[in-house]
C-alpha cells in the first residue's frame, strides 16, 4: 500500500525553527515530525511513502535514507515546480500512486499529529465501500475551520462548510484521507483545493465518508499549537502507560527526556516537557510546557515555561523564559535575562530583557 | 629604488555570515558585501576606488564567507578591471589585525611599499590617492582616515602634525568628535607591530599563571594569542608614539550596517555618479521611456513601462519588470522582481523574485535608522493586488494577502 504526505513549502509559520531545518525534520517529542507519520504508516503495511515537497527535498530525503533501510520502507519525493494547492500534488504523483493493484492510498497533511488509527480507517473504508474516506476530529470552536457536515451513523458526508457563522456541526477535516485510485481521475494537474473542489463532488455522489478520529489531534504547524500538541501527545503516552515517560522525584506530570540528556540536582521538570539528545540541564532549573531541542544547555536556577528552545542554544543562569518564547538555532540568552514571548532568529545573543512579545532578527 | 616604481596593494575586510545578523533579512540569501548599492555590489565601490590608485598591484578580499560565494564575482571583477582580485577565507576568527597578519605572505608577494586596509561596509568617496600622499608626508607606520561627526568620536589627533594621539573604542563619555572612518594605510612595519602584540600577550599569559586572581581580572583572557584587533590592540597602544597619523576627510561617510542604511548609501552613490559617471544614470521623459526624476539606476535588462514614473533615488536590478503606471520613490528593487500596474513603492527594498501586485502600496516613513523605518521585503515575497504594506519587514517566501503595518512577518 502507498501513502502521500503533503509536506508543502517553506514552513514559515514555524520560523525561526524552520530557518535552520526543513519543517518535516523539526523534532516533535524528540523525533522528526515526519518520522511520526512514516512509522505509523509502516505499522499498517504501507510499503512506499511519497513526499509532496517543494523546499529542500534533497535535505529531507538524505536524512530519511537511513530510515528507509531501518524501517524497510521506500521513501521518494514529488516536487512541485509551482504551488499546486492541496489536491494538485496528488495529480503530480499519480504515476507513483497507481500501481495497478487497485488498493487505496493514504494522504496525510504533514503537520498533523494524532494516534494515526490507520488500521481502523482501512476497515472503515472497506466497510462503507465508497470512493474516499476522510478523518474528522471534533473541535470546540468549529467556526474557525472548515466543518464537515455528515450523517452521524454512517459517516456519509453531506457537505463542507467553510468557517460557518451558524452551527452546522463540530467536526473538522483532520487532514488524513484514504482514497481509491479512481479519485485521481477527478484531479487535474493544476492548483486545486481538495476541500473546495474535489471532496464536494465526491460527497455529492454520496461516495465520501468521514470517520471520527479517536484520541487527540493537533496541527502543529505553528508554535502555540506545537506546544499544546506536545501536551496531548504526552497525555496519550501516559494513557498507554508508556515506559518512555520519565520518572523520578524531579519529574512532574508527563515528561520525555532523551537518554543522553543530563539533568542536575534540585531541578523540577514538567509537566509537558520534552528534552532532546545531548542537552544539559544544570542544577535548580524549572521547566514546564516546553521543548528543549538537541544540544541545548540550560544553566542553573533558570525557569522556562511555554517555550521552545532551539538546537544548540544556551540559556544563562537565573534567566526566566516564558509565554511563547521561541529560540532559533544557536541562540544565547545571557544570565539573569527575562524573555516574555521573544521570538529570536538563529545565531543571536540576547543581552537585554524582552518585556513584551517581540521578534529579534 | 624609484618611488614611482613602488607597488601598493589593497585589502578589503568583508566579514562573514554569522556576524552581520543586522543585515537580515537581506543577508539570508546574499553575503552582505555582494548586496547591490546603486546597481553594483557593495564591495564594488571600494574596489573601484582602489583601482584609481596608481601602481596598484593586487586587491585582496579577506573574510569568513565560503569561497564559492565570491568565486564568480572575483573572477568577473578581475577581468573587468584588469587587476588581480583575490578572496582569502579566514579559517578561524583572528580579529581584524590578526587576519591581516595571517595572510601577510600573500599580501607581501609583490613587495608593496604600502598596504591599504578598507572595511567593506563603509560608504564614502574613498579619497585614497590623497590619503596616500598624506601618509607619505607623515612618514609613520600607519594613517587612519577620520571625519568630524556628531557621534562620540574615538580619535584624538594633533591639529598641526595630525598625529594620532589617543584612540578609544566606543567611548561613553565625550573624548573627541573625530570618528574612525574604517580606511587605513600601513607600511609593512604593521606586521611587526601585530606580531609584537601577539608575543606580548603570550608573555602576559605566561606571567599570569602565577596569579589566578589576576587572570580573572584580565580583559584579554577571553582571546586566544593570535586574535588581534586593529582598534584596541594596535591603534590604542601605538597612539601618541609618532607612529600613527590621521587623514581628515570632509566628504559624505556612512557605515552600512542595516538594510535601511544600504538604501541611504545607494542614494549617496547614485548622486555621486552624477559627477563621476553620469552615463550610468537613467534618463527618460515619459514619452518613449519612463519618466525619470532625480538619480536613478536601471539595469540594461530591466523593462520599465513608459507610463511609470521612477525616482528620485531608485535602483532597479536585472530582469525587473515595472508595469504601466507604477510609481517608485527612494527604493532598491532587486533582481527578477515584478512590479505590477499602478503599484506604488516608497522608501523600501524589494527582495529578489518578489512580486508587487496591482494597485498595491509598499512604503515606509524613510527613517534609515529606525528598526522599521524602511520596509524590507525578503526574497520571493508576494504582495497581492491592492494590499498595503507599511513600515514592515517581511521574511522570504511569504505571501501577503492582507495589509500590514509596523510588523515583522516571519
Amino acid at each position: 500500500m502507498k501513502a502521500l504526505i503533503l509536506v508543502g513549502g517553506f514552513g514559515t509559520r514555524l520560523r525561526p525553527l524552520t530557518l535552520s531545518v526543513p519543517k518535516p525534520l523539526v523534532e516533535f517529542a524528540n523525533k522528526p515530525m515526519i518520522l511520526h507519520q512514516i512509522e505509523a504508516l509502516k505499522a499498517v503495511g504501507v510499503t512506499e511513502v511519497i513526499l509532496a515537497i517543494n523546499y529542500q527535498p534533497e535535505v529531507v530525503l538524505n536524512f530519511l535514507k537511513e530510515f528507509e533501510a531501518k524501517l524497510g520502507i521506500t521513501i521518494s519525493c514529488s516536487q512541485e515546480k509551482e504551488p499546486l494547492g492541496t489536491a494538485g500534488p496528488l495529480a503530480l504523483a499519480r504515476d507513483k500512486l497507481i500501481d495497478g493493484s487497485g488498493e487505496p492510498f493514504f494522504v496525510l497533511n504533514s503537520d498533523v499529529i494524532c494516534e494515526y488509527p490507520f488500521k481502523e480507517m482501512f476497515e472503515f473504508h472497506k466497510g462503507h465501500g465508497g470512493e474516499a474516506s476522510i478523518m474528522v476530529t471534533k473541535v470546540d470552536e468549529p467556526s474557525k475551520y472548515g466543518v464537515v457536515v455528515m450523517e452521524e451513523t454512517t459517516g456519509k458526508v453531506d457537505k463542507f462548510v467553510e468557517k460557518p457563522k451558524l452551527f452546522v456541526g463540530n467536526k473538522i477535516n483532520a487532514g488524513i484521507y484514504l482514497l481509491n485510485p479512481s479519485v485521481l481521475n477527478r484531479i487535474e494537474l493544476k492548483p486545486t483545493s481538495i476541500e473546495k473542489e474535489i471532496f464536494p463532488k465526491i460527497a455529492a455522489e454520496e461516495k465520501l465518508y468521514a470517520m471520527v478520529l479517536p484520541g487527540f489531534w493537533m496541527d502543529i504547524g505553528q508554535p502555540r499549537d506545537y506546544i499544546e500538541g506536545l501536551r496531548l501527545y504526552l497525555d496519550a503516552l501516559r494513557k498507554k502507560s508508556s515506559t518512555k515517560l520519565a520518572t523520578g522525584p524531579h519529574i512532574v506530570g508527563n515528561v520525555l527526556v532523551h537518554e543522553s540528556a543530563k539533568i542536575g540536582e534540585g531541578c523540577l521538570i514538567g509537566p509537558d516537557v520534552a528534552i532532546g539528545p545531548g542537552c544539559v540541564v544544570e542544577a535548580g532549573v524549572r521547566l514546564s510546557r516546553c521543548t528543549v531541542m538537541r544540544g541545548v544547555r540550560i544553566k542553573q536556577h533558570t525557569c522556562i515555561s511555554s517555550s521552545i528552545i532551539g538546537w544548540h542554544s544556551t540559556v544563562g543562569q537565573w534567566a526566566r523564559v516564558e509565554n511563547m518564547t521561541i529560540l532559533g538555532e544557536d541562540v544565547h540568552v545571557c544570565d539573569e535575562i527575562y524573555s516574555n514571548g521573544g521570538v529570536i532568529l538563529p545565531h543571536k545573543e540576547i543581552k537585554s530583557s524582552i518585556l513584551k512579545p517581540e521578534i529579534v532578527m | 629604488m624609484e618611488i614611482s616604481e613602488q607597488k601598493v596593494v589593497a585589502v578589503i575586510m568583508v566579514g562573514g555570515p554569522t556576524k552581520g545578523t543586522r543585515f537580515r533579512p537581506l543577508s539570508f540569501n546574499t553575503p552582505k558585501p555582494l548586496f547591490p548599492l546603486a546597481g553594483q555590489p557593495m564591495v564594488h565601490h571600494p574596489i573601484s576606488a582602489c583601482k584609481r590608485i596608481s601602481n596598484l598591484a593586487q586587491i585582496f578580499l579577506i573574510g569568513f564567507f565560503e569561497e564559492r560565494e565570491f568565486t564568480l564575482y572575483v573572477s568577473s571583477i578581475s577581468n573587468e578591471l584588469k587587476i588581480p582580485v583575490r578572496y582569502l577565507k579566514e579559517d578561524k576568527p583572528r580579529g581584524s589585525a590578526g587576519g591581516l597578519y595571517y595572510f601577510r605572505n600573500i599580501i607581501m608577494e609583490d613587495n608593496p611599499s604600502h598596504i591599504f586596509l578598507l572595511n567593506c561596509d563603509v560608504c564614502c568617496s574613498f579619497p585614497l590617492t590623497n590619503m596616500l600622499e598624506a601618509h607619505k608626508r607623515y612618514g609613520g607606520m600607519g594613517t587612519v582616515s577620520a571625519e568630524t561627526a556628531n557621534q562620540f568620536g574615538e580619535l584624538v589627533a594633533d591639529p598641526i602634525t595630525k598625529e594620532l594621539l589617543h584612540y578609544t573604542e566606543k567611548p561613553e563619555t565625550f573624548v573627541s568628535d573625530l570618528i574612525n572612518c574604517g580606511l587605513y594605510i600601513f607600511t609593512p612595519d604593521i606586521f611587526t607591530a601585530i606580531q609584537e602584540v601577539s608575543t606580548h600577550r603570550e608573555d602576559q599569559a605566561n606571567l599570569r599563571h602565577l596569579s589566578t586572581f589576576e587572570a580573572l581580572q584580565s580583559p584579554t583572557r577571553a582571546f586566544p594569542l593570535d586574535f588581534v584587533r586593529l582598534d584596541q590592540d594596535i591603534l590604542s597602544p601605538f597612539a601618541g608614539k609618532k607612529q600613527l597619523y590621521t587623514y581628515e576627510t570632509m566628504d559624505f561617510w556612512e557605515q552600512i550596517k542595516t538594510p535601511g542604511m544600504s538604501l541611504k548609501c545607494s542614494g549617496l552613490y547614485l548622486s555621486q555618479f552624477r559627477f563621476t559617471s553620469p552615463d550610468l544614470l537613467a534618463g527618460g521623459d515619459g514619452t518613449r521611456s519612463a519618466l525619470i526624476v532625480g538619480d536613478v539606476y536601471v539595469h540594461p535588462s530591466a523593462k520599465v513601462h513608459p507610463t511609470a514614473k521612477i525616482g528620485p533615488n531608485v535602483s532597479i536590478s536585472a530582469n525587473v519588470r515595472v508595469g504601466a503606471g507604477a510609481r517608485l520613490i527612494n527604493c532598491i528593487v532587486l533582481d527578477d522582481v515584478e512590479v505590477q500596474e499602478n503599484a506604488v513603492v516608497i522608501n523600501s527594498i524589494v527582495g529578489w523574485k518578489s512580486s508587487i501586485g496591482k494597485w498595491s502600496r509598499v512604503q515606509a516613513d524613510g527613517d534609515y535608522n529606525a528598526k522599521l523605518g524602511i520596509t524590507i521585503l525578503g526574497e520571493a515575497v508576494m504582495v497581492e493586488d491592492e494590499v498595503v504594506v507599511i513600515n514592515s519587514i517581511v521574511l522570504p517566501n511569504k505571501t501577503l494577502n492582507l495589509s500590514v503595518q509596523d510588523e515583522i512577518i516571519l
